[in-house]
């Protein structure tokens, strides 16, 4: 059986930590989870989250901006963090001789940002995510869509109803004390998860933990307002944009089970047959057979407070997105009614496994799946239970799963070429 | 706690244990050993790629490549794809300018049968006139898009002016659409028979894979794939005069995409250690001189980075920044600033020890993987240098001296060679680009083409 060895142990603070060793090169990643997301920001500060990332490499007490990166990268490390509306992930990798830098550069961070933090940094990171969304979304073919599909698909009130980049006003607009309100608010100890990986002795860790963060205070973890209800739409909803694109592309959503809800791992195998590879349905259809489109993907895009079934066609040269959204349509009935064949099936579950072995591959991903699975389910042990779902689904399962989430009202998202697009292709 | 703590020793980094074989039809093959996950990683690369696209056809080498595993032996295009994906194995195939490459990774259970369609790929592919005309349309509409990605605008535009078009580095390893349309199914027969050789390929496989039997189970497989004349490497031409200023125009941009390009040098040069040393300080980590001035000292940009591409022949040296439109000028200036800085500011010893230290872990790094493992090698094999060359580099690293970086500097960096060129909204950068001393700009179109 496929497994990823690993300790686990709880800080007196509450902290979990998880110890995975690997002694097969010389190096040792460092990964820190926080249970906070862009879900979690107030009114007023959307992209708050992702922000107070990048705000967390702008120095603590003892390590001073731009310590963090320095040492660090005078060692050969190096680091980075990622956001999503559940969670803010920070990791280091490095010379195994940097591990217990790494912790304490984490901890120092963890223990002090707070306090130091000032005003001219937070501008500083201010204008560099401002970039990043024209880099990542505005200055990007169809990224306008991404930017306006969370919007259409959950209701003001909702926490997954604005993008985790944010609005540039509301970026404007937040301020040290936000960023203090929201450090003591959700960076504690017992909102968090720490990994290990790599080529290390285990007591010796466990000690440099204890010694960094373990004298850290207790704090209950932060109040969560109840989960909302699985979301849904009322009707059908239908969205055209225009981009500075050569062809229009079609994107549909739905409302779907959240992550490791069931129907979750079904969905996954769902958007496989329809539309992940060239053995799927539509790009058999219509990239393949009817030649009609230029690319297709279908996938389940899996989130704690409710997923997204998300399926997307760009049109050939002289077709049209109506075209495209009768060939998906009927292609996405065609899976309602018959369901899966055993083979596609088959071919869905083993191509999700050996992706799976090939995440294993490197080391920090591994540190980055315990740290998942903490998350998630509360337990860094979820590698069996991982895969276990995806070993039930079954024909039926599957068919039911999809025709109950395609069922409901959807987003139909068109975006086209503005008018003036330069070059226009011809067909 | 107040104190940064001590940090012990560098770790020595190690090869992995390399079997180096041949089959019988010219094959070279290396085989590396790894457990940690139980897959294995093949690579079979090719040691001619794009460079040698015939004038006007930009994009064979690649579009070949391409068409490999559309239909092979007894499977047709779907099947190909349907049977990899029940083995849980992933094949692909992609060009450079140097080499092709055709990588399968499969878990260690089916491996060998993954290889088995490999094997017809290579030796195999029908090249039929059907799936030829879907591949050409499809490869004509994408690079018609790729007129929507500033990204890629800009590297299309700026090897076309640093190398020219005749050069081998110069034309897009994708095509342009008018060179794409003159390519015909002939023209990607003649290729594949002329390329895909055995003894035109070095095979990179890692992972768990069974050492007593590796080589004759990979003889059996490959025993149809016959080898025939190996082709020879492209012939570079000299550099081109280049303009300063180059602008793509992309009206309302809310960013301009800044790359400035000039001359760099091979995979060969024993200045390859040093030169990466001294891009791991300008631009090659995120502490760098580049990165630090335009991202964190004045938010101009999301991330500004260089990089030397080290090739069969001399390749470019490159800096780049995606930047706010109203900060390009700026922008621009601190990136020169920087550029001209390798001469002015000298090379601190933290900055030195940095850079060791990027470049000694960024070797350990590529050898903890699997894919990354058959990557390293790989691209050994491509350029037919030793298998300890990784060994040679580190202890070129470390016998490589700040003085030694800042001559290196001296040499290779030269501020005012360059070309500068930008995708980005020209009627709201000109201005400012020539308030900074820069000339009025050649205009170019999202291929590339002047205008």
């Amino acid at each position: 059986m496929l497994t990823i060895p690993f300790d686990t142990f709880v800080l007196e603070n509450g902290l979990p930590v998880i110890l995975h060793v690997d002694r097969s090169s010389p190096l040792v990643a460092v990964d820190v989870w926080y249970h906070v997301g862009s879900k979690d920001e107030a009114p007023g500060r959307t992209g708050f989250a992702h922000l107070f990332e990048h705000l967390m490499f702008m120095g603590s007490r003892n390590a001073p901006y731009p310590a963090f990166d320095a040492i660090m990268e005078s060692w050969g490390g190096h680091n980075n963090g990622t956001t999503s509306n559940d969670r803010t992930n920070y990791y280091e990798i490095g010379p195994r001789n940097l591990l217990e830098t790494f912790l304490w550069l984490e901890a120092d961070r963890l223990a002090t940002l707070s306090d130091v933090i000032t005003d001219e940094e937070l501008e500083r990171q201010r204008k560099v995510v401002q970039n990043e969304r024209r880099q990542s979304y505005e200055n990007r073919p169809y990224g306008r869509g991404d930017l306006a599909i969370p919007e259409a698909m959950y209701a003001p009130d909702h926490p997954y109803h604005w993008p985790t980049i944010g609005s540039h006003e509301d970026i404007e607009a937040a301020t040290v004390a936000d960023v203090r309100a929201f450090f003591q608010r959700f960076y504690r100890p017992s909102n968090a998860s720490l990994a290990i990986a790599g080529d290390f002795d285990p007591a010796e860790a466990r000690a440099l933990v204890e010694k960094y963060f373990g004298w850290q205070p207790k704090l209950p973890a932060p109040a969560r307002p109840p989960k909302p209800e699985q979301p849904r739409l009322a009707r059908d909803i239908r969205i055209a944009l225009t981009d500075r694109v050569q062809l229009p592309r079609l994107r549909l959503s739905w409302h779907s089970a959240a992550l490791f809800a069931p129907g979750d791992a079904d969905l996954d195998m769902a958007a496989h047959v329809l539309g992940g590879g060239k053995s799927s349905r539509l790009y058999r259809s219509l990239v393949f057979e009817k030649r009609i489109a230029q690319d297709v993907f279908a996938y389940q895009s899996s989130q704690l407070l409710g997923s997204m079934f998300q399926v997307g066609v760009t049109a050939k040269p002289g077709h049209d997105l109506d075209e495209m959204s009768a060939a998906v349509t009927a292609e996405i009935q065609r899976l309602v009614a018959e369901g899966p064949t055993e083979a596609e099936l088959a071919r869905a579950r083993n191509t999700h496994l050996a992706d799976f072995y090939k995440s294993l591959d490197h080391l920090q991903t591994r540190a980055d799946l315990l740290n998942h699975y903490q998350h998630v389910l509360g337990d860094p042990d979820g590698v069996a239970r991982d895969v276990g779902r995806y070993e039930k689904t079954t024909v039926a399962s599957v068919r039911e799963a999809f025709a109950r989430v395609v069922g409901e009202p959807h987003l139909d998202l068109r975006i086209s070429p503005e008018p003036a697009a330069p070059n226009p292709v011809t067909a | 706690m107040a104190q940064a703590p001590e940090v012990g020793p560098l770790p020595t980094v190690a090869l992995p244990r390399a079997t180096r074989f041949a089959l019988s039809t010219g094959l070279e093959v290396v085989a590396l050993r790894r457990d940690v996950a139980p897959i294995v990683s093949a690579s079979f690369m090719f040691r001619t790629g794009a460079s040698l696209d015939p004038p006007g056809r930009a994009g064979l080498a690649s579009i070949t490549a391409e068409m490999l595993d559309e239909g092979a032996g007894t499977r047709d295009a779907l099947a190909i794809a349907a049977d990899l994906e029940q083995l849980g194995s992933d094949l692909w195939v992609a060009s450079g300018r140097d080499g092709s490459q055709l990588s399968v990774q499969a878990p260690r259970e089916t491996f060998n049968a993954a290889m088995a369609i490999a094997a017809d790929v290579l030796a195999r592919p029908r090249l039929e006139d059907s799936d030829w005309q879907r591949v050409h349309n499809d490869r004509r509409t994408g690079v018609v898009q790729r007129r929507d990605q500033p990204e890629a605008v800009v590297n299309v535009a700026s090897d076309r002016i640093l190398f020219g078009d005749a050069h081998p580095y110069g034309q897009p390893v994708d095509g342009l659409e008018r060179t794409i349309d003159a390519i015909t199914l002939d023209d990607v027969r003649g290729f594949h028979a002329a390329h895909v050789l055995p003894n035109n390929a070095t095979l990179v496989v890692a992972g768990d894979f069974d050492e007593s039997k590796l080589q004759s189970e990979l003889e059996a497989l490959l025993a149809s794939w016959k080898p025939g004349a190996a082709p020879a490497p492209a012939r570079p031409l000299p550099w081109p005069d280049r303009p300063r200023l180059v602008i793509v125009d992309r009206p309302a941009a809310p960013q301009s995409v800044v790359r400035m390009v000039a001359p760099g040098i091979d995979r060969f040069s024993p200045d390859r250690p040093g030169l990466s040393m001294l891009n791991a300080i300008l631009g090659g980590s995120f502490t760098s001189r580049l990165n630090f001035n335009l991202r964190e000292k004045h938010g101009y940009t999301y991330g500004a980075a260089s990089s030397f591409a080290f090739m069969r022949h001399a390749g470019s040296f490159a800096a780049r920044a995606a930047v706010f439109a109203e900060s390009t000028a700026p922008a621009v200036r601190e990136m020169l600033s920087e550029l001209r800085g390798l001469r002015e500011r000298p090379i601190t010893t933290e900055e030195h020890a940095k850079a060791h230290a990027t470049l000694l872990m960024r070797v350990a790094e590529g050898l903890s993987s699997t894919g990354g493992m058959a990557t390293t090698f790989g691209e050994l094999g491509l350029y037919g240098l030793p298998l300890d060359e990784p060994m040679r580099f580190v202890a070129a690293l470390r016998a490589t001296s700040a003085d030694d970086l800042r001559a290196l500097g001296e040499r290779y960096v030269d501020p005012d060679a360059g070309c500068i060129v930008i995708v980005g909204d020209r009627a709201a950068i000109e201005p400012g680009l020539r308030e900074i001393g820069l000339p009025p700009p050649v205009m170019c179109n999202a291929d590339g083409d002047r205008l």
